[in-house]
């Protein structure tokens, strides 16, 4: 099975109970795009994210992850995909490098490559030095660089991040979001979500708006002004507008009550 | 005091001690019916053992021949005045054992900056540790003695003997609150230097704590002729130790002696208070120590190893898998209680060796003839059973992790099954080590049990392993538990059967020698061992194919 897209959603639909997280959603995103997932809270994203890597069982439809049936080929999509949770629980009784060292082993990255990569990474994310001290004893921007890291180590052919830049100072910021686009530049599909609007904007080609499950808006910036009518406008406006929450004017002046 | 924190603080307190899963449903529900199991099943038990006592004291006391027995309210006040002391031991070893589970999740409690007072902390928290095994007890005592005391018109002593039960618990539970603030702040100073260190001084101090009640306890029945003669004997002498005053009020309310029956009731009121702001001031000064970073290594210098497991014939997956159990076998807190089974077994053994608690090593005594097969039997099994149950539970939270990375099922089960093994091969080592210094077993006899415990821990560590996959419990509460409650008692049972089945064999030979009063040839033997091991090995082989399939499941179905 070939297909010229990364990933594949066809009438996927997600239920917990009576509450619909995720409904009848469709989306292609391409080879080498990088894609945004935006929304409010509970808007679907991270169900999303976690269906594309068999996390979560979708109620309906289906997912295709670089070709591959997410349900009938987990461990192949798996060893082909980088994914960093929201909230990475990682294993705290391991040092930084235990864990990546295990998470090279995990994906099979060869001996020699792997003290190489990850040094690497380390030097990059201002990790040396700490990398023998207990995840526990890591601040939470800390963790997050080790995620992300044990997300880059095999060099996947796909990157699923969810909020990949929550608790990274300016810096380390700056440097993953170069990296992602060295890495759509040699190939790889990179889907975020985020909260920071301004990032989407900088770095995605395309954008997907979520809210109560559904996909609200897609397309380039571009797109997007026309669908919300708001030519010029940044992308926070246009979020705003799309997901009915623009007046926020009211609610600030009830606070002040 | 704000009784509605207390209460509050309490329900949380319990609630995260009991199964809460609520991973796939948006809404928990907690099925009453089985989040207080252990209460409902202990006055089951309790009644039944209430019926069954009634009938064979009743046969006994019709009985014409026994003319020289006590009169039943004299033996049945013995009995009632050695429970409390009894529930104190028992409370006390159980709750230290959940609380080896609790360390490992201490380090986010919302009450330290909440409007909550220490009081108010310490109370729930104390009743929090009455309301798990310790209420379980009393329960079960209580209902037993209600139904026996009802038959025997002896109500109003049991009655008393169940406010009494429950009192001990609560002192039990404040001592073990005092120990745990105690472990807190011992072991956080000892944080400064290594995380490790903290952790092994801590299964340490606990078992220190253990060994130390053992040996009381079994001091004090022992050279004794009866459990409750003793007991009841040394409780009337050692008036003085605060620890037997419940028990004291009880029997001196039998001998009708009121006045020192309500002086050790206000005595017992007045330690349970101290008890209580003992914990309470403990709790002020060392509750809230928050130890700084651990630092294993300060080099930062660590070359990655792909380590001896692959040539054992493990993939690169399945040896990461291994060394990453192995270190949190040796780190995680919450782990450590898993070896407390076998040590306890040893340490009873050993006891059990020197004459306690059994009247004094004799001849004629057959008791002290099985514990050099437990040693040797028990502890190695023992372990491969808590581990095989907990052995996917145990990923917690993190469990993501291994839904998310190219793993397969039997990835998943061959390095756990590894794990598994390998811990119990060096608990068996270390038993039979103490076995053979112990009790001198012979050369034939040492070598059959090497052998039978080597194939009983294989097949139960196939058939736990597969309760592990069926009921993990991923929770991560405060009180994590790893393995849903209903699965682990399902677990116990079947891993007991499975040992048995395995050790049968050998079994049966022993007892057809005892029965015949010939000694078992190294053939028989040898039979009885060769079928044990073709048992070990189908258990072991069916399970292991069941076990693939089960993770395959797991695997396939995650939810996060």
């Amino acid at each position: 099975m070939s297909s010229q897209y990364a990933v594949e959603l066809k009438d996927i639909t997600k239920r917990y109970n009576e509450i619909v997280a995720v409904k009848n959603l469709n989306l292609s995103i391409g080879t080498g795009e990088i894609f945004g997932l935006l929304g409010p809270n509970g808007s679907g994203k991270s169900t999303t994210l976690k269906m594309l890597m068999g996390l979560v069982q979708p109620t309906a439809g289906n997912v295709s992850v670089l070709g591959l049936d997410v349900q009938k080929q987990p461990v192949e999509v798996k060893q082909l995909v980088g994914y960093v949770p929201e909230s990475p629980n990682i294993y705290e009784f391991l040092t930084g490098i235990e864990y990546l060292d295990f998470i090279a082993d995990i994906y099979g990255v060869p001996t020699a490559e792997k003290q190489q990569r990850i040094n690497e990474y380390l030097k990059a994310l201002q990790l040396e030095g700490r990398e023998g001290d207990m995840i526990n004893s890591y601040s939470d921007g800390m963790k997050k660089k080790i995620s992300l890291i044990s997300a880059f180590l095999h060099k996947p052919k796909l990157l699923i991040l969810d909020e990949p830049l929550n608790a990274l100072d300016p810096r380390s910021a700056k440097i993953v979001k170069d990296y992602l686009q060295e890495l759509k530049s040699q190939g790889v599909t990179i889907i975020m979500s985020t909260h920071v609007l301004e990032i989407a904007e900088a770095i995605c080609d395309r954008i997907g708006i979520m809210y109560q499950g559904q996909l609200l808006a897609l397309g380039n910036m571009d797109d997007l002004r026309k669908t919300a009518s708001m030519p010029g406008s940044g992308l926070e406006d246009v979020f705003l507008k799309l997901t009915g929450t623009e007046d926020l004017r009211a609610i600030v002046e009830e606070l002040m009550k | 005091m704000n009784w509605k924190n207390v209460l509050y603080l309490f329900r949380i307190e319990r609630k995260s001690g009991r199964l809460i899963r609520g991973i796939k449903a948006t809404r928990y529900k907690e099925n009453s019916f089985i989040a207080y199991w252990p209460y409902w099943v202990a006055a089951i038990i309790g009644v039944l053992g209430g019926f069954l006592a009634n009938y064979v004291v009743s046969l006994i006391y019709s009985d014409a021949s026994a003319v020289g027995l006590q009169p039943l309210s004299t033996a049945a006040s013995a009995f009632f005045s050695v429970l409390p002391t009894f529930v104190l031991g028992i409370s006390i070893v159980f709750t230290l054992f959940q609380q080896i589970q609790l360390a490992g999740k201490a380090s986010s409690q919302p009450m330290y900056w909440l409007p909550i007072t220490w009081k108010e902390h310490t109370l729930a928290s104390i009743l929090a540790n009455l309301l798990g095994w310790p209420a379980a007890f009393c329960v079960g005592l209580s209902s037993g003695l209600i139904i026996f005391s009802a038959f025997n018109g002896l109500i109003l002593q049991a009655l008393l003997t169940v406010v009494i039960l429950f009192a001990t618990a609560f002192l039990a539970s404040s001592i073990t609150e005092i120990i745990r603030v105690i472990q807190v702040r011992f072991t956080g100073a000892i944080y400064k230097s290594s995380g490790r260190a903290a952790i092994w001084i801590r299964l340490i101090g606990s078992l220190l704590v253990i060994i130390v009640f053992y040996v009381i306890y079994f001091s004090v029945v022992s050279g004794t002729s009866t459990f409750i003669a003793g007991l009841t004997a040394v409780q009337n002498g050692a008036w003085y130790v605060p620890f037997v005053w419940p028990a004291l009020i009880i029997a001196y309310l039998a001998k009708g002696l009121f006045l020192q029956s309500f002086l050790f009731t206000v005595l017992t009121a007045l330690l349970i208070t101290a008890l209580y702001f003992l914990a309470v001031e403990l709790n002020k000064r060392f509750g809230l120590y928050e130890p700084p970073a651990i630092t294993l290594q300060k080099s930062g210098v660590y070359a990655p190893k792909t380590g001896l497991l692959g040539k054992f014939g493990f993939s690169s997956v399945e040896a990461a898998l291994i060394r990453k159990d192995l270190r949190a076998f040796t780190r995680r807190r919450e782990l450590l209680g898993i070896y407390f089974m076998p040590i306890i077994i040893i340490i009873l053994s050993i006891f059990y060796s020197f004459g306690f608690g059994n009247g004094g090593t004799t001849a004629a005594n057959p008791t002290i003839s099985v514990w050099p097969g437990v040693i040797f039997l028990l502890p190695a099994s023992g372990m491969a059973m808590l581990l095989g149950q907990v052995a996917i539970g145990e990923e917690g939270q993190a469990v993501w992790r291994i839904y998310a990375s190219p793993i397969s099922g039997k990835n998943l089960v061959k390095s756990k099954l590894f794990l598994i093994i390998i811990y119990s091969v060096i608990i068996l080592l270390i038993s039979s080590f103490i076995g053979i210094v112990v009790f001198h077993p012979t050369l034939r006899r040492t070598v059959i049990a090497l052998i039978e415990s080597f194939f009983m821990f294989v097949a139960i560590a196939s058939v736990s392993l597969q309760i592990g996959l069926r009921g993990p419990d991923f929770s991560g509460t405060r009180r994590q538990r790893m393995v849903r409650q209903e699965w682990a008692l399902i677990g116990f049972i079947v891993g007991a059967i499975t040992g048995a089945a395995v050790f049968a064999p050998v079994l049966i030979q022993y007892i057809i020698a005892l029965v015949s009063g010939s000694p078992v040839s190294t053939l028989n033997y040898a039979i009885g061992v060769a079928i044990s091991a073709a048992i070990s090995i189908a258990i072991s082989a069916v399970f292991y194919k069941i076990n693939v399939s089960s993770a395959k499941e797991l695997l396939r179905k995650a939810e996060i």
